[in-house]
Formats: C-alpha cells, structure tokens, sequence
C-alpha cells in the first residue's frame, strides 16, 4: 500500500467528522457537559410544516467543556442536517451559549459549519444571526475570545460568514471555505460569466482556505486533521486582544487598503501574485507545510480584529 | 453483369475530394471555410457519421455542420455513436439532417425525448456501441466521416492521443468503402507522436487551432461517496467476488462502483483478495482505481477511452495500461467492448429501475439516454467458448442437470444499488418506466439496459440475490422482492418463502456473510477526497478544476 494511502488512514479528517466527533477531538477527553442535548428534544418548530425531517439537537451541539485544562463553552453546528443552517432553535441555542460563557467568564470556540440561514425559518434564523454577533461582540469587549474553527464540508457563508467575520481568530484548513454570498448565489445574481460555479478550483481560489489565509481572512492555517485544529484552538486562546474602538480602525484602514491593492484582482491567483507569492499557480497544488512556507512572509494579517 | 459500372463509390469519392479540395491548401482546409468546404462535399441525405461518444467530441466539425443552409445539404442520415453536444440536435431542428441512428444521448435525454415525439428526427434505432460499429460494416457504413484527432502531419497522417476511442473503427468503416473522411485536429505538426490513424486513408484535415472537447465522464469524487454505496461495495467483495474468483471484469461508472474500487486495498486486503480478484479490467482509466493500482492489485486495464486528468499517470504505469511508442495511452472502444463481452466473467454496475423480472432501465418517462456500453458488457455472450473459474461456476449454479462437459457457462451480470436511489426514488417497480416511454414515442421495443434473462445477481444494502439459483419464475420474483428493501415491492414480499430462499444462499443477507453493517464506514475508502487520489498517484494524476476544492 502507498505511503499516502496509509497516511489518510491514520489522520482523522476534520472535515469527514461529525460535529460531535469533532467537539470529541478538539476537547479534553470526557471533559464536554452538553446543554440542552437531544434528550431534551429541543427541535424546530417550523420544518414540520414542510415535511422535512427533524433533529433533536437541531443541528448544533453546545456546552462547556475544557481544552488544555481551561473551561470554555463551544458550539459545534452539524453541516450533514440542512446544511449546518441557522434555525430558530439553532440560533437560540448558539445565543444562549455566548451569553452563558460571558456569565462565566470564559472564552468560547465555534465549529463554524454551515450554509446560512434557513429558508424555511429565515425571519428566526436572520434575527438569530444579530442575536449571535451582539453576543460575540459583548464576549469579545469584555476581554474574551471567539475562536472560529472552520473546515466542513458545507463551508461558513450567509450569516455564518458574517459570524465568522465577528470572531477574535479563525482557524482554516484547505477544504474550508468562507464567504457571506456562495458560488451558486453569485452565479444566479450576476450570471455564470461573472462566476462560474461549478469550477470548484475557482471557488476554492476565491473563498477557500488558502486563500482566506493569504488574506488575512483567516488567521491560522492548519490540516485537515482533527489533532492540528486542537493544537490550533489551544495555541489561539493563549493571547486576548479585547476588542477597541483603535482595533476596529485599524482594520477598517486594512481592509479599505486591500480594496486598493486587489480591487481589479479577477482570479484569487492574481491576489497572491500581487501579494508576492512567487510562483502563485502551485499554491493550490502545496501541501501545508509547503504553503506555510511559500506564504507566510507576504499574506496580509488581520491585526486582531477581522 | 456486363456493362455494369463496378466503380461508382470509388469515381463518387473522386469527385468529392476533387471539390473539396478547391477548399483546400493539399489536404488542409481552414475553419472558416468549412461552410463552403462542406456544401461541397457533401451531398443530401448522405449518411454521414459525426465522431462523439460518452467522452471525446469532433465539437468544431459539429458546430460548422449545424450552421449549413439546410437550403443547400439537408436530409442526412446521421449515424454517430453520440448525441451529446447541443449542435447535434440543432442540425435536426433545422432539417439538415433528418434520419438518426445512434447509441448514446445522456446530456441531451430530454431534448431528443422531445424531439423524437414531435417527429423532428427520424430514428432508426438506438444501439450500444458495438452494434453501431457492427453494423457501419454491414448496412449503416457512412459515405462521410468527420472525426477529431490531436495532431496531424501535412499527409494527413494523424495522432489521436490517449483519446483514441472510436476513430479507427469510423475511419475503416468510411475510407475502405469509399467513404470520404475528415479530420478536425487540435494542430498541424512536422511529425506525429504516433500514426494512429494512416494518412492515406484521411482526406482533408482540419487544423482547429485547439484540442477537442472531452468529457471527464468517469471521475468519481470519493467524498461523495455514502456509507450505504460502501455497504453495498463490500457485499459485492465478500459475497460475489470472493467465492467466484472474479478476476477479469468491467465496472460500471456510478459510486457504488467507485466505493468497491476504493475499498479493494482496505477490505479487500482484509479478506486477502489481493491477485485472487479484480486483476484484468476492460475499464476507463478510472481515478477511484489508483488506490489499488498502487497497492500492485490490477495487473492489466484496456481502456474504451481515456480520462481527463489521467494523462501522465497512465503514461507512468505503462505496465498496467495498453500505450503506444510515444508513451501515450492507446484507447479503443471497439476492441475494449469485445473485450468486455468475450474476455471478462462479470459486469457489475449501478441502474435506475428494476422490474420484478429483474429487467433493468435507466430510462425515465421523459428522457432518452441511449446506451452507450452497459447492455453490450452487461449480457450473456452465446459465442463464447472458451471456460474460466467464475464462468464455469455460474454455469452450474444456474443448471444443475446438464452433463457438465455440455453445459454453457454463465457470465456474471451484477446489478448493485440502493432500494432508494437518488432523490428518494425506489430501484425497484412494477413496471419500468421504459415501457411507457417506448408507448409514447411507439418504438417497437423498449429501451432495456440489461435484460431480466442476462442478471445473475442484484445487490441492495439489504443483501445479495442470487438469480441463478432460483428455479422458477415465483423463486426468481421473491428473490428480488427479497432484497428490495422498504420499497413498494419489497414490503409486499412472501416472507415465508423468503426465508426459505434465505436457508438456500439464494439471498444473502449482511449477517449471513459475517458483515456488520455499522462496519461500512467512509474510513474504510482508501480515498476519501479528490485530493486523496491526486495525493495516491504520487502528483501524476491532476483532476479537472471542477472536482478540486483546494
């Protein structure tokens, strides 16, 4: 058998996890105590009304739990149910929790894994998705951490990208992706030659991992692998930056200089040209020690404040 | 017959090249002449075979074909392997061709289910692609054949690449019964890797200036794959490969397929089928098989046609693929499908319906998709003489009274699927939805993948049928209402006799194999994701942008 083959095996890949596989292996063996878990049966009140299936958990798992010895509340939402989408139930659940770990005193991680709102409860899952980022930006100015963990197989768009955009740090590996609007959205409102969809290089380019991190839209670039996100999380939380008024200037003043820098950019490639990457058509094609390396010098960072 | 003018098709070709040829400079005609260049060859009502399968396309030669004034060559009697690109249906829709007879339409199911109806094209038949080829030799042969290569040399001489496909079947066909042939060819070189195809059997070439259009039809991304297809994967292992020692055969190109692939150097290495079973193929070089290639399982693969992305890695395994001098992959789909019917002991492949007889469709009401391959490797060839574990075996199975030394044997025609397919749909019904179809369009039979007479075995995650061993018509239905799951037809089952064919391995259920279910985890596939293949082939394989998310 071929050295990669054996190597896939023994890696636990962060993105063919479920989310309670994931909170299992970010998290200090046996230290997660779930709050309202699928015993309770807190399901959505609305799917019924489309026929569409249920879950007791409504597609999130959060409670506190402790990585490397330190409490921390967490969420992890599960993309598998309706694409990790933000419901009614899904959003209040996640609300509850941010509010609980600023009554604790204590820094939280969010499993980011997810396509947006629900269409089928979108009045709910919008107003949740406020609800979510006062909560962050309340945590975050008191002094604590948001650690987003991003690398499912339904991404982090829609308002999840927005949440994403409110965290202390993220933590990306390459099949994650991060965007407010996805590849199918842009193609319907601006048609197949502004973005083409189905080239999933493309989209990879444009709001992929990689490029997230060359951007300063990600902060920490790891494997995918379940044991490389824990050493991630744990690095992460160690330095707190609250959240200022200066903080938030200076990261207006980056993004409105990457919109100068980059703003006739067509292709994802053309940032990383820009950004000085040499050779910039292989960075998709490294591996991650082989990108880390090639990129770290010249990406941009996001000072703390996304 | 004196006074008979024996020489007719030979002075016709004359002429034709004799006014192509004010076209052309030698041999080379430019794109933008082809309009003219064609109404000058061609002649109306000819029968003219427009090269396309599954996966290579003569696109520029289609485009330039469907943009003629029907005023000037219409009423063609198309007779082409594939209906895939929209232009092959636009020729149709302006009358400049009128008949059709052909294999495969998967992209344009809909549009010529409609336009059969509305009687825009006049069928002859749909064939699989042997048959078609047969019969360019017998009474379909084309007085024209435009087909795409490459490269080509300035005598014509030209180099179909590791896409080779059908071109050397259409160029004999065409050019030894004085047919006229041209090519469409990505460039015009010095000198070609290799001749695949003589230059003195081409007539005119046709630089287009970029390669043809290929189809990445067989890429499977692994991270698609379901637990239930991997359930399903290791039943067909463990319950068919195994005890009949399949070690030559074709798979089909859906997912259950491509988990079985991927779980040869897990599962399979498990069980210790490693040189017993799956070491000669007739295959597409298929990207979830580089796992066990690597792992040393396939001895040797001969290929339809190529695979978009499997370039350099076929070119690096030349022990394991068929290539020329020039390092390439050599394909041939007319050699491949005979191979596939006389040479292999099992077809297995996935398929959309299935009746209580066991007839098999991927025919919906409103869809035409051909056939392509499938009937062709998955039937029962008569001609066959010469015996092989597997054959012999199903051959019993299937008749116990025979003396031996009289008794044909049996191929394996596997038929592997979920009792819920895509979008919820059952796999099994009382009645294919072919058979409406063929109602409505009033075609004298019905398009049927793989006859009920051909299926030796079908393959749900709730277990496996063994169709050989039931020995009558009620044996044979209970079998398959046995392994149907929740459906409609599988909850009307006779329970009682069900078990009882249970107790005489007729169905084998998980269990009754030693597999637990809760076993079929995405963990056991040697590949979990595109990059995992890329990663598998050592960086030799690069898969088209659309399967990459990296």
């Amino acid at each position: 058998m071929s050295q990669a083959t054996t190597k896939t095996q023994r890696r636990v890949s962060w993105f063919e996890a479920t989310a309670r596989q994931r909170l299992a292996a970010l998290l200090d063996p046996g230290s997660f105590t779930e709050f309202l878990g699928p015993a309770a049966r807190e399901i959505s009140p609305h799917l019924a009304l489309f026929s569409l299936p249920a879950q007791f958990d409504d597609g999130i798992v959060i409670g506190k739990a402790k990585l490397r010895g330190h409490e921390v509340f967490a969420a992890a939402q599960e993309g598998r149910f309706m694409g990790g989408a933000f419901g009614e139930v899904h959003g209040a659940k996640l609300v509850g929790l941010l509010r609980a770990a600023k009554a604790a005193s204590r820094d939280a991680v969010l499993l980011l894994d997810t396509g947006g709102v629900r269409l089928q409860e979108a009045n709910a899952g919008e107003l949740a998705i406020s609800e979510i980022i006062r909560a962050i930006v309340d945590l975050r100015t008191g002094g604590h951490s948001v650690i987003g963990l991003i690398g499912g197989r339904a991404g982090c768009f829609g308002g999840g990208g927005i949440i994403a955009g409110c965290c202390t740090r993220l933590i990306v590996s390459e099949p994650g992706r991060i965007s407010v609007s996805g590849p199918e959205v842009i193609e319907t409102n601006r048609g197949v030659e502004e973005f083409d969809s189905q080239d999933r290089a493309l989209v990879w380019r444009t709001m992929g991992g990689k490029h997230r991190y060359l951007t300063g839209g990600a902060d920490c670039f790891v494997d995918d692998d379940t044991a490389a996100f824990r050493a991630a999380a744990i690095e992460n939380l160690a330095g707190r930056t609250p959240l200022t008024v200066s903080v938030l200037e200076a990261e207006q003043a980056r993004l409105k200089a990457r919109l100068r820098r980059f703003g006739t950019a067509k292709d994802g490639s053309e940032v990383w040209q820009a950004l000085g990457v040499t050779n910039p058509a292989s960075v998709p094609g490294m591996d991650t020690e082989e990108f880390l390396n090639a990129v770290r010098a010249v990406r941009e960072s996001a000072d703390d404040a996304r | 017959m004196p006074g008979k003018n024996w020489t007719t098709q030979k002075a016709a070709l004359a002429e034709r090249i004799e006014a192509g040829g004010r076209y052309a400079t030698g041999k080379l005609v430019q794109p933008g002449d082809l309009g003219e260049f064609f109404e000058a060859v061609l002649r109306a009502g000819d029968r003219v075979c427009l090269e396309g399968d599954n996966q290579k396309q003569a696109d520029l030669l289609a485009q330039a074909l469907a943009e003629l004034n029907p005023a000037r060559v219409h009423g063609l009697h198309m007779v082409q392997s594939g209906i895939v690109l929209p232009e092959h249906l636009d020729m149709f829709e302006k009358g400049i061709a009128k008949r059709l007879d052909y294999s495969y339409s998967g992209p344009q199911s809909a549009r010529i289910a409609r336009m059969l109806f509305s009687g825009k094209i006049e069928l002859g038949a749909v064939h699989t692609y042997l048959e078609l080829f047969a019969r360019y030799f017998i009474d379909l042969t084309p007085n024209v054949a435009l087909i795409a290569a490459v490269s080509a040399d300035r005598d014509g001489n030209l180099y179909t690449g590791p896409n080779t496909e059908d071109t050397p079947t259409v160029v004999e066909a065409t050019s030894y019964k004085s047919g006229l042939v041209v090519a469409q060819v990505g460039e015009i070189v010095e000198r070609v890797p290799r001749v695949d195809i003589p230059g003195d059997l081409v007539h005119f070439v046709v630089p287009a200036g970029k390669p043809f259009f290929v189809e990445p039809l067989f890429t499977r991304d692994p991270a698609a794959i379901t637990e239930t297809q991997i359930l399903t994967a290791m039943l067909a292992i463990k319950g068919i490969y195994a005890p009949y020692n399949v070690r030559r055969l074709n798979h089909g190109i859906g997912f259950n397929t491509a988990a079985i692939e991927l779980l040869l150097p897990t599962y399979g290495e498990q069980l210790g089928l490693r040189g017993q079973v799956c070491t000669h193929f007739a295959l597409n070089p298929h990207p979830s098989l580089i796992p066990a290639i690597e792992a040393g399982w396939v001895e040797q693969i001969h290929c339809f046609g190529s695979e978009v992305g499997m370039e350099d890695y076929i070119a690096a395994r030349p022990d394991v693929f068929f290539t020329g001098p020039d390092g390439s992959l050599r394909s041939n789909r007319a050699f491949c499908q005979t191979a596939g019917l006389y040479a292999c002991d099992m077809f297995i492949g996935s398929t959309l319906q299935i009746d209580l007889a066991g007839n098999s469709s991927t025919v919906t009401t409103n869809r035409v998709a051909g056939f392509g391959g499938a009937p062709n490797m998955g039937s029962d060839p008569h001609g066959r003489r010469h015996p092989s574990a597997p054959w012999l075996q199903a051959g019993k199975e299937a008749d116990d009274t025979t003396p031996p030394l009289l008794r044909r044997g049996r191929k394996l025609v596997v038929q592997i699927g979920e009792s819920f397919g895509a979008k919820n749909e059952p796999l099994f019904v009382e009645r294919l939805d072919a058979l409406s179809l063929a109602e409505k369009l009033n075609l004298e039979l019905a398009p049927v993948m793989v006859y009920a007479d051909d299926v030796t075995h079908i393959v749900t995650e709730e277990g496996i049928a063994n169709l050989l061993l039931c020995r009558d018509k009620d044996e044979h239905e209970q079998a398959i209402r046995g392994v149907a799951g929740y459906t409609e037809i599988g909850r009307q089952r006779d329970r009682k006799m069900v078990e009882r064919l249970r107790t005489r391995g007729v169905i084998q259920r998980p269990e009754d194999l030693g597999i637990d279910p809760l076993d079929a985890d995405r963990n056991m596939l040697a590949a979990r994701s595109m990059k995992d293949l890329m990663t598998a082939s050592g960086g030799l394989y690069q898969p088209p942008s659309r399967f990459r998310n990296w």
